[in-house]
């Protein structure tokens, strides 16, 4: 029986021309042409049958061949738009009949597609730009983890992407339309929670570290004669759990989004097999295995992979069973058309997706210990103590014996905390939790410690060492051990942990008469400067409880009465004072020394320092400057000017005057080294102002959208540290990035140096007033 | 003295409350209480920090004095000031003292938010001298065994300028709150909510949910509490996805896009 995979008991033709009768009764129509008409319905979802009868009391007085007509082609037409529609169909087919006769009609009701689908498109499609912005978080919350989405031709997905078709217009309108997205999206979720891709089954073969980049299941199924049949049937199976699990955690989508979803049972495909795999899509979109009809596999089979407990090995058996019993029946192969939410299983992407995941955290395992390495104490016999002997020259690099110690499974327990030790030439150090956690994620991935990426950390952190590319260059000295900041990778979403290592240094001084110019050339303004600060001494504020005032501080007075008639001696500070003080500022300047400020710009920058000092000096704010530059990740440098508490004296100024164009503007590990600066600093407003020449940039990759995302990322986290961040641009023209990186109430742009030193007071009076 | 009783037995937890325990919680509690150690107690907003403190004083038969901080909070404000009454001057305890004299437990909630100066009176009451400096009456207030302090505070939201200072945070034993486990977490807003355990099962997914939206923007995930009352409102008959659009996607968020992922949450898991 060709009907053995549906789920329902077809009418039969005597029953389909009984109901036509009653339809168009009293007529009385050629019962031969009914039959011929009706033809087409005999083997139809009864409930389809009604569906398409329920419009013929509407075409059967206009004109009786359109309704035969009708009839042949309505089955068809469902299967391109659902039932809902189909009101909306015969409304069009009786309107073209009207204008054009039977001719029109019928060719309108033939071209389904492109006389009516595309046009119900055209009005309630939905694009994926439309919707990505919903769904992501909604997708991300969903799965806990940073999934992203991206759209594809078919819906499927690799791991770390889920792909959505880009336009989606089955549905009448947007909401429901979208819904469908949501329910595409969360379906291919389900196949990520559920494990479809990586079944734990004896019928997979052993793989080992899988160097061919290919899936155990992509083996499997390679392994059959006829893989896409094996493939197809398995992703139906595994369909069908996917739909269950979403039938128990997700209920109110489900329960929306079923009676949206298209029937297959419309599409007219021949063939067993064919015919078969629309049943299981069936039994995917109802919930419903029973009476589907698996040759070999009983109805308790299929049901049983509607349990919570079933997995995708008991899928993959099933599959396997099927397969055996269909494969021997097929010639050649062709799959039906899948289930627009299921989509194509890409066991490919899924092992590209793999590699990819396995190549990233094996290169951020390697930068985190290379780190690790290269910040170890000297006491612990880190490369630092083994500075190559002086004239060893470049083939002096010596490679650290290292060793990664991890027990336990890092959870609970408290041997667990004991149990993560880097060993270095033999002496224990304990690791860093980030690198701990990496390195578990590491043996969770790949099942061991890949011993290459010791190595090759070790064989790293031993180059750098011997090139002198970390800490301090010759001749300077570190003012504090160097510290390492994360750098933040907007691509990733997360930060690059331990990625900058920093160096505090002190500024040679040079002498100059820099100093003495800058002060005779803007006397005048300095002079108005300090006036303009000293008044910014003063914000009103009601001091209570003073011993005079403007006014009587009643509830002080209440008190003292009280405590006198205690015979406690009566305070006297019983008035409110209207009072100009407590500013209680701290501010830090972060001024660029990057080698683009060489000339014009160093000197502006320079001299507005000279000024802004001699106008701190006045409003007596807590200030503290530092200079910074670097070039690459290893060798990030700030500069001490003037410590917060510092008095400014000369010494200061002649570092002031000393300061010199370095290297790269990689503004980000500078600005979190502020921040950090900024930690133990008690004060009502921490500001700080940074002054650079524009986009930041170092010598490795660190350019473009990269580095603008991480300085912003470092700004959002020096805002969310309680500290204010204004950043003050010197250049030609303000860009667009500015206003995204800095923000566009936190920043300005200055586009002629010389008005530098004049306008960097002005702005620090404004911001702090 | 009469007037003192009274206020205090307004304090006095008669009834159990209902609290479900995470893990060795109330046994470290009742030790430290032993101990005369005051306990700090750290976690996420609406994580049953204040429910486990009315649960520990009714275990402890304890009075439980508890004090909201801000930042205008003085020292007199926890002390005590004269007061004028009738023309005479009378001494009225602070909170603090009050909790000290009755051997109640005083739990100043959101300690950070306190002025750094005020936070220090309670300095060598936290530490093994346990007295109260009463400046003003020149007495000094020795607390006896029953009396426990409690302070906790959400290392979350605050900025580093409202940090505890470490002389003030190695006074104390640390218990760390978090949100229960799901099923913890659902046996509690099933029985809090009044809701079927369906349903609070459901809720505790979509907390689960929004609490791993802090990548996406969301500064805090929807609390135990804010399932409470999106469970009451249900129970209540308010439609469960109205409840949650109100009780939990508008108390979580302004950011349009972030409120619709919400309640696209709530409409899948409803
Ligand atoms: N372990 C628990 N046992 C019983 N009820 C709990 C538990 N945890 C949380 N709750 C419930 O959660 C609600 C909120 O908890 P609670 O008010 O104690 O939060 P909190 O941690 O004090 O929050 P906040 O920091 O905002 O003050 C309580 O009213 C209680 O109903
Ligand atoms: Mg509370």
């Amino acid at each position: 029986m060709t009907t053995s995979a549906l789920r329902y008991q077809p009418l039969g033709i005597n029953a389909l021309k009984e109901r036509f009768f009653s339809l168009v009764a009293p007529d009385l129509p050629n019962e031969w042409e009914v039959e011929e008409a009706m033809e087409e319905l005999t083997d139809a979802d009864p409930a389809l049958v009604d569906e398409i009868l329920s419009q013929v009391p509407a075409i059967w007085p206009v004109s009786n061949s359109l309704c035969y007509n009708y009839l042949g082609q309505a089955l068809h037409a469902l299967s391109c738009f659902p039932a809902a529609e189909l009101g909306g169909w015969v409304n069009e087919t009786l309107d073209r009949y009207e204008k054009g006769g039977l001719q029109a009609a019928q060719r309108f009701m033939t071209n389904v597609e492109q006389e009516f689908v595309c046009r119900l498109r055209g009005i309630a499609g939905l694009r994926f730009d439309e919707v990505r912005g919903r769904l992501l978080p909604y997708i991300r919350g969903l799965s806990g983890r940073e999934l992203d989405l991206a759209p594809a031709a078919r819906a499927c997905t690799d791991g770390d992407t889920i792909f959505l078709p880009h336009k989606i217009s089955m549905a009448r309108d947007g909401e429901q339309n979208f819904l469908l997205y949501k329910f595409t999206a969360s379906f291919q979720w389900a196949f990520l929670e559920q494990g479809t891709f990586f079944p734990d089954s004896p019928l997979l073969p052993e793989t080992g570290e899988e160097a061919a980049g290919q899936l155990a299941l992509a083996l499997f199924f390679d392994s059959l004669a006829q893989p896409e049949l094996a493939a197809d049937l398995y992703l139906q199976l595994e369909s069908i759990r996917a739909r269950a699990f979403l039938g128990r955690e997700l209920p109110g989508l489900v329960r929306e989004t079923v009676d949206l979803l298209p029937d297959p049972l419309c599409r007219q495909e021949t063939g067993r097999v064919a015919r078969l795999l629309i049943a299981l899509q069936c039994c995917c979109l109802t919930g419903e295995p029973d009476g589907v009809g698996l040759p070999g596999v009983e109805d308790s089979d299929l049901r049983h992979l509607l349990q919570p407990e079933a997995t995708a090995a008991h899928s993959l058996a099933l599959c396997r069973r099927l397969y055996t019993r269909l494969c021997g029946q097929v010639g050649e192969y062709h799959s039906p058309e899948p289930l627009f939410f299921q989509g194509t299983m890409r066991l490919d992407l899924v092992a590209a997706a793999r590699s990819r995941r396995r190549q990233e955290l094996g290169e951020r395992f390697v930068d985190a210990l290379t780190t690790a390495l290269l910040t170890l104490p000297p006491s612990s016999g880190g490369p630092e103590e083994k500075k190559r002997p002086e004239g060893a020259g470049a083939a002096g690099t010596e490679v650290p014996d290292v060793a990664l110690i991890l027990d336990g499974d890092g959870k609970g327990g408290e041997e667990a905390e004991q149990s993560a030790f880097l060993r270095v030439d033999n002496e224990q150090v304990v690791m860093d939790e980030e690198l701990e956690h990496l390195g578990r994620q590491v043996i969770d991935e790949f099942g061991f410690l890949p011993p290459r990426f010791v190595s090759s950390a070790a064989g790293r952190a031993g180059r750098a060492m011997a090139a002198g590319d970390v800490g301090a260059s010759v001749g300077e000295q570190p003012l504090v051990a160097p510290v390492t900041y994360d750098e933040w990778d907007h691509r990733r979403g997360g930060f690059r942990k331990s990625w900058c290592i920093m160096t505090e240094k002190e500024i040679p001084v040079t002498r100059s008469t820099f100093i003495t110019a800058t002060l005779a050339r803007y006397r005048g303004q300095i002079i108005r400067l300090r006036n303009q600060f000293e008044m910014m001494r003063t914000t009103e504020r009601f001091l209570r409880r003073q011993r005079d005032g403007d006014d009587i501080d009643l509830d002080a007075l209440v008190e003292s009465l009280a405590d006198s008639r205690a015979g406690l001696p009566p305070s006297d500070r019983l008035f409110v004072r209207l009072a100009r003080d407590e500013r209680d500022i701290a501010a830090l300047f972060l001024v660029d020394m990057s080698n683009s400020t060489q000339g014009w710009v160093g000197t502006a920058i320079k001299e507005a320092l000279v000024l802004i000092c001699e106008a701190m000096e006045k409003v007596g704010d807590r200030y503290g400057i530092y200079g910074f530059s670097g070039m690459r990740r290893l060798r990030c440098e700030t500069f001490h000017i003037k410590h917060l508490e510092e008095p400014y004296g000369e010494t200061v100024r002649q570092r002031i005057g000393s300061i010199a164009p370095q290297e790269y503007t990689r503004m980000a590990p500078a600005i979190r080294h502020m921040t950090a600066r900024f930690a133990d600093v008690d004060a009502r407003i921490r500001l700080l102002v940074i002054l650079s020449d524009g986009k930041p940039e170092d010598y490795d990759d660190y350019k473009g959208e990269y580095a603008i995302e991480d300085t912003r990322h470092a700004l959002l986290e020096a805002r969310s540290a309680g500290i204010h961040p204004f950043c003050i641009t010197i250049d030609h023209h303000a860009h667009e990035y500015m206003a995204h990186m800095y923000g566009t109430a936190n920043s300005i742009f200055i586009d002629d140096v010389r008005k530098l030193p004049a306008r960097m007071p002005e702005i620090y009076r404004v911001l702090t007033s | 003295m009469a007037g003192r009783e009274i206020r205090l037995d307004a304090h006095r937890i008669t009834e159990e409350p209902y609290y479900l325990p995470l893990g060795d919680e109330i046994r470290i509690a009742e030790v430290s209480h032993r101990c005369g150690i005051p306990l700090l107690l750290k976690g996420p907003t609406g994580c049953g920090k204040t429910r486990f403190m009315q649960y520990l004083a009714w275990r402890l038969d304890r009075p439980l004095i508890t004090v909201s901080c801000h930042d205008d909070l003085s020292t007199s404000d926890l002390v005590g000031r004269y007061l004028i009454r009738a023309g005479e001057a009378v001494w009225m305890d602070g909170p603090l003292t009050l909790a000290v004299r009755a051997g109640a437990i005083c739990y100043l909630d959101e300690v950070v938010e306190a002025r750094k100066d005020t936070t220090v009176v309670i300095h060598p009451l936290a530490d093994d001298r346990r007295e109260l400096p009463i400046e003003k009456r020149g007495e000094l207030l020795g607390a006896p065994p029953e009396f426990m302090l409690a302070v906790s505070y959400n290392p979350g939201y605050q900025s580093v300028l409202k940090d505890l200072k470490p002389s003030t945070r190695q006074r104390f034993v640390a218990l760390n709150f978090d949100y229960p486990d799901p099923e913890r977490e659902a046996e509690i807003v099933e029985r809090e909510g009044g809701i079927a355990p369906e349903m609070a099962r459901q809720l505790v997914r979509l907390a689960g949910m929004t609490r791993s939206l802090k990548d996406s923007g969301l500064a805090e995930g929807a609390s135990t509490r804010l399932l409470i009352q999106a469970g009451k409102l249900v129970a209540r008959g308010i439609p469960v996805r109205r409840a949650c659009h109100v009780a939990v996607t508008q108390a979580l968020s302004d950011d349009p896009e972030l409120l619709a992922a919400i309640d696209e949450m709530v409409s899948s898991l409803f």
